[in-house]
């Protein structure tokens, strides 16, 4: 297993590399080549299914960026593809205006924005499915641990409420219900509360009789190290970020220096 | 190792008294069993043993526990993380990371072990409760027994000297649970591990108790060996009904012991002929129809090429280990699941085509977790709406609650119900509409004996009336009680499929007690063979 944190500073700086760029294509490729870093590489965690959700968060912020991009600005100049109805807005307000002409130009930047944008969420859903956030914050160092345990539970309550609230709906569903209005909230959030409280009590039960919280000082199983690989991969990766094009290089050196963290998925099945 | 003298415990909210003046004492290396119906307090004796009572759910406590020497009132229940380990009814709910190899790390780290400790104890576990092949794997995609395993070596991690156990095997197949019971064992016996658990399928433990806590609901107490224990107790497993049924002057615990005291027995009936059971010709029509249906989650496959019809008014168990494709197979004849291949059909519809009223009208399914139906705020409340959703005259869903669990009152909270008393509101809210078809997802998980019982008269009166029930369960005693048909399911393959006395002799791991007492004769519950001796003078 590699440090996580090199996964995470490998991710960042080249998300920091695409964003000085600043160039589509080079967005792209690279967002694809980590997708094949991410296929090869990503443990077999909770986790490891980040990138997919990054990816699809990224479609949905380049929709959105468009769409106010096209609804909102402020008039510029260039060849007009379309208009569409202006809304008229007080005079106190020059500059701006709601709908309007729409240009190739402001269309093309709009894009461009979004697709930078979705290209950095990638690149940390890249990196929550190569290393986990959970081991990731199990790296701290023991000062803040207490913090990071504190937001470990809290974020693994979040997949645990997703997965009640869809067995409710669908045992509700069952007994003819339909899911739609204020009710059928209520029907939900009742047993839904109530699942999570129970819950969040066995938990805190279980933690207290672990002795959590009764020494002060903690210390800590297996701690990561610092290879050679480690060092290697975040060199190559803070390269990129003076160099566009050592980007790519970066990736390649993910591919070949990261032994793979995938472990055998017998016995997964079973609980599918 | 755990001395309670003179313990009372009362809740503030509640009426009841919990347990009274309670005085035993529990010496090093022993096992105890804690039984009791449900409700009755079983849990709460448990967390007793490291304050997690009253010091974590509040509660008055009088009278004094000692565990090793130091008294649960003065130190908390971290405070002895190191001397006891306690595994709790879901260990699911109870974990903290999300790694098998950090969780069994976790509790050593916040007592701040050193780390080559930490290390070799991991490791000592690891061989200890078969894990090593684990270690890796996220918690999450484990099995049951595999899940429960993880949980009890957190524990051990420890080295505690009490290992406390909340009803450990209840939602296991028979096979995991055994694995689970037999490591548990072993930790008795080489490691002198004192272990205190409770448990409603009592079949699957007495044979390893040293004594037995029955605790009877209205405070009072019986403490005993199991012998003394079970020959009056009012919950009994089927190997001690038999033992009663057939008079026997010693109680048994174990099926070697049982055979060897109806050796005679047996030879004699062995003589008489066994009539054989009255084959139904199966002339009702075919309710639900499934034919050549695969499904796979990603690349797992769940069910292959399966093949079923199921006539009206029939019972039918579907059993296999967990994750052997029951759920999938009872959820895509729900209409809950779309199958990748294959048709299924329920009174001649696609049940993914049907909504509302008419799903109602047509299938009831009781979740594993029966309180997912539930959301009134009283009981009352609760009957009211259901009258209301399946269009039935008012009281009528309230009228059939009554019938199941009499007396039940009206204005309890459906979540302070007892489990039991919880899956008879479902049931009725779900029977109300008069379903065609009724599927139940592992209904016996936590019920005691009664509430078995009480399940078994419901299904069985609404099967004569052309109700047909399928029931996925891993627990055998209520096959051989309940089912006409059972099907046997293993990775996505119907592997048996016949007569529930046929499909249940033939296979030595998921044979009831009285039929593996009994064998070669073809009984599978106390009142055949009762029936064979009567017969027989």
């Amino acid at each position: 297993m590699l440090h996580p944190l090199a996964w995470w500073i490998w991710a960042g700086s080249i998300a920091i590399g695409i964003a000085k760029a600043s160039s589509i294509p080079l967005a792209l490729t690279t967002v694809g080549a980590v997708a094949i870093v991410v296929v090869r590489k990503s443990e077999d965690a909770p986790w490891s299914r980040s990138f997919q959700w990054s990816l699809k968060v990224g479609i949905w912020v380049i929709g959105i960026r468009t769409l106010t991009g096209i609804l909102i600005g402020v008039p510029s100049a260039g060849s007009t593809l379309f208009t569409i109805p202006q809304i008229p807005l007080p005079t106190w307000m020059p500059g701006i205006r709601i709908g309007g002409a729409v240009t190739a130009e402001r269309l093309m930047a709009t894009a461009h924005d979004g697709i930078m944008l979705a290209a950095i969420i990638a690149l940390l859903g890249a990196a929550a499915s190569l290393a986990s956030p959970h081991r990731l914050l199990r790296s701290l160092p023991v000062m803040v641990y207490e913090f990071g345990v504190a937001v470990v539970i809290a974020t693994s309550v979040l997949p645990q409420l997703v997965s009640s609230s869809a067995r409710i709906r669908q045992a509700q569903r069952l007994r003819g219900q339909n899911n739609r209005g204020l009710s059928s909230w209520r029907r939900l959030a009742l047993p839904l509360l109530e699942d999570a409280l129970a819950r969040s009590l066995d938990l805190a039960a279980a933690m207290d009789s672990r002795g959590y919280g009764f020494s002060r000082k903690r210390s800590k199983y297996r701690p990561n190290s610092w290879r050679v690989s480690e060092y290697l991969l975040c060199s190559s990766a803070v390269i990129a970020v003076v160099h566009p094009i050592m980007m790519l290089a970066a990736v390649l050196v993910a591919l070949v220096v990261v032994p793979s963290q995938k472990i055998s998925t017998q016995g997964v099945a079973a609980t599918a | 190792m755990i001395v309670f003298s003179g313990v009372s415990l009362i809740y503030p909210t509640s009426t009841k008294t919990i347990l009274e003046d309670l005085t035993f004492t529990v010496a090093e290396g022993e096992l105890v069993l804690v039984m009791g119906s449900t409700g009755s307090g079983k849990s709460s004796l448990l967390r007793l043993v490291n304050g997690l009572v009253p010091h974590h759910t509040g509660g008055i406590l009088a009278g004094d526990i000692s565990v090793n020497g130091i008294s649960t009132r003065e130190v908390k229940p971290g405070g002895f993380a190191h001397l006891v380990g306690i595994v709790g009814q879901n260990p699911l709910n109870g974990f903290v990371t999300d790694i098998v190899e950090e969780e069994l790390a976790f509790g050593m780290e916040t007592l701040n072990f050193a780390p080559d400790v930490m290390r070799k104890r991991v490791e000592e576990v690891l061989d200890q409760l078969s894990l090593a092949h684990l270690r890796d794997r996220s918690i999450a995609t484990l099995s049951g027994g595999e899940q429960q395993r993880v949980a009890i070596g957190s524990a051990l991690v420890m080295h505690p000297k009490i290992l406390v156990l909340d009803e450990p095997t209840s939602a296991l197949d028979p096979i995991a649970a055994e694995e689970v019971l037999s490591i548990v064992h072993r930790l008795v016996h080489d490691l002198g591990l004192t272990v205190i658990l409770s448990e409603h399928k009592l079949e699957r433990v007495i044979q390893f108790a040293d004594r037995i806590i029955h605790i009877k609901g209205d405070g009072q107490t019986l403490i005993g060996t199991p012998q003394e224990v079970l020959k009056s107790s009012d919950i009994a497993p089927p190997i001690i009904e038999l033992g009663r049924a057939l008079n026997l002057p010693d109680i048994s615990l174990s099926v070697r012991d049982m055979r060897r005291v109806t050796e005679n027995l047996r030879a004699d009936l062995s003589k008489i002929d066994v009539p054989p059971a009255p084959i139904q010709t199966p002339t009702a029509r075919e309710v639900v129809i499934v034919d050549k249906v695969s499904h796979s989650y990603g690349s797992a496959p769940a069910l292959r090429d399966i093949s079923l019809a199921i006539r009206a008014g029939e019972i039918v168990a579907i059993m296999g280990r967990n994750g052997a494709g029951k759920s999938s197979l009872l959820r895509a004849i729900a209409g809950i699941l779309k199958v990748n291949r294959g048709g299924i059909s329920v009174g001649g519809i696609n049940p993914l085509e049907l909504h509302g009223n008419e799903r109602t009208k047509t299938i009831g399914f009781i979740p594993q977790e029966p309180s997912d139906l539930l959301y009134g705020q009283s009981v009352l409340a609760e009957c009211r709406a259901a009258d209301k959703d399946n269009r039935v005259n008012e009281g009528e869903t309230f009228g059939l609650l009554e019938k199941f669990v009499p007396g039940i009152s009206s204005k309890t909270h459906p979540r302070d119900l007892s489990e039991g008393q919880r899956l008879a509101l479902a049931l009725s809210v779900i029977l109300s509409a008069k379903p065609k078809v009724l599927i139940l997802d592992e209904p016996t998980r936590g019920l005691d004996y009664a509430a078995k019982n009480s399940l078994i008269a419901t299904l069985r009166e609404f099967a004569v009336k052309g109700c047909t029930t399928l029931v996925a369960t891993h627990d055998v005693e209520l096959v051989a009680e309940l089912a006409t048909r059972t099907i046997f399911i293993a990775d996505g393959d119907v592997v048996a499929d016949g007569p529930t006395i046929d499909v249940l002799l033939s296979s030595p791991a998921f044979a009831p007690q009285v039929a593996k007492i009994m064998s070669p004769a073809p009984w599978l519950r106390v009142k055949d063979v009762v029936a064979a001796v009567y017969t027989k003078r």
